[in-house]
């Protein structure tokens, strides 16, 4: 077993010393072993940082607590006027991703559909914000918390199959179980509190790891 | 009877390319020496000849005030990849049956 890895070893570092060496005759079985460890030189690099869920993690429990306390102690009637800061945070986000974008040697269709992943979520963030207000009436802020919670998990679970990550997986399973938690608890205003309880699960705690996967790397 | 073995892909380096660029969606001229352990200059013939056979697109732009190169496989380069593994593959079993 250990003779046939340190073969491989050798044909597969002699490749990249004689990568020149353009006259070499490969033979079936060293070409499929070239095209396995190309693809798998491919596939090494683990891009995520985890800063895109730290940054909408943290943004998103301090906004939500924030309205907690202006709807719960001050009884705000403008209390969801707390979400307009969000908007700072999608031009940064949009600068940042430009330029990491710009600074990336390499796209993987992995980055690709994650990308678009996150790009359905927004889409339907805003959309389903658009379709409460035009479709109940009145009454339409009483469901958003778990309508919203059900739509958190699905980017966070979808990229944790697609990264093979478990703690978002974990996450996005605990977004969807607080979701359900959430039409249980029937005074309106501690349903808010979901929320931060869902970004720490669901995104700060996988961004941290992430983080730390990263900087190992 | 065996498949003749493209003589395109058939080659150390050229190989060597189109197998990263087919497990990514693009990449930089840099990051396929980096990973070929190539020189810029034998790369960059083969770069060539792979756009030629139409296998890959190459584009050229600037990134920060540098000229820089991205590749991308083809529809046709993926299904010559194709083919070329599954001539492999026959090679392979033939060889097994002896």
């Amino acid at each position: 077993m250990h003779s046939s890895i340190a073969s491989v070893h050798f044909i597969c570092s002699n490749y990249f010393y004689k990568m020149d060496n353009d006259n070499l005759e490969l033979s079936p079985q060293q070409s499929l072993q070239l095209i396995e460890s190309m693809i798998n030189r491919a596939k090494d690099k683990f891009a995520e940082g985890g800063f895109m869920y730290l940054l909408w993690g943290w943004a998103v429990f301090f906004l939500s607590l924030t309205q907690f306390v202006l709807l719960h102690f001050f009884q705000y009637t403008y209390h969801y006027i707390v979400w307009m800061v969000s908007w700072v945070i999608v031009i940064y986000q949009l600068v940042h991703t430009r330029k990491k974008y710009k600074k990336q040697k390499v796209h993987t269709y992995t980055d690709y559909i994650i990308g678009y992943i996150w790009l359905t979520f927004v889409v339907l963030i805003f959309l389903l914000g658009f379709l409460i207000g035009r479709l109940t009436s009145g009454e339409y802020y009483t469901y958003i918390v778990p309508i919203v919670l059900a739509l958190y998990g699905m980017p966070i679970f979808l990229t944790g199959i697609i990264m093979r990550f478990k703690p978002l997986i974990i996450g996005g399973i605990g977004c969807w179980m607080l979701c359900i938690i959430t039409t249980f608890i029937h005074i309106y205003d501690y349903q808010f509190l979901m929320i931060p309880l869902a970004m720490l699960i669901a995104w700060i705690i996988p961004g941290y790891l992430l983080r730390a996967k990263y900087k190992s790397q | 009877m065996f498949k003749d073995l493209d003589p395109i892909l058939h080659s150390q380096l050229r190989l060597a390319v189109m197998s990263l660029l087919i497990s990514v969606k693009e990449a930089e001229f840099i990051f396929i020496k980096e990973k070929t352990n190539s020189t810029a200059g034998n790369l960059s013939v083969q770069i060539q000849k792979l756009k030629e056979a139409g296998y890959i697109e190459v584009t050229k732009d600037f990134k920060d005030n540098y000229p820089n190169t991205t590749c991308k496989i083809t529809k046709q380069g993926i299904a010559a990849f194709e083919d070329y593994v599954k001539a492999l593959q026959e090679y392979l079993k033939v060889g097994q049956k002896k």
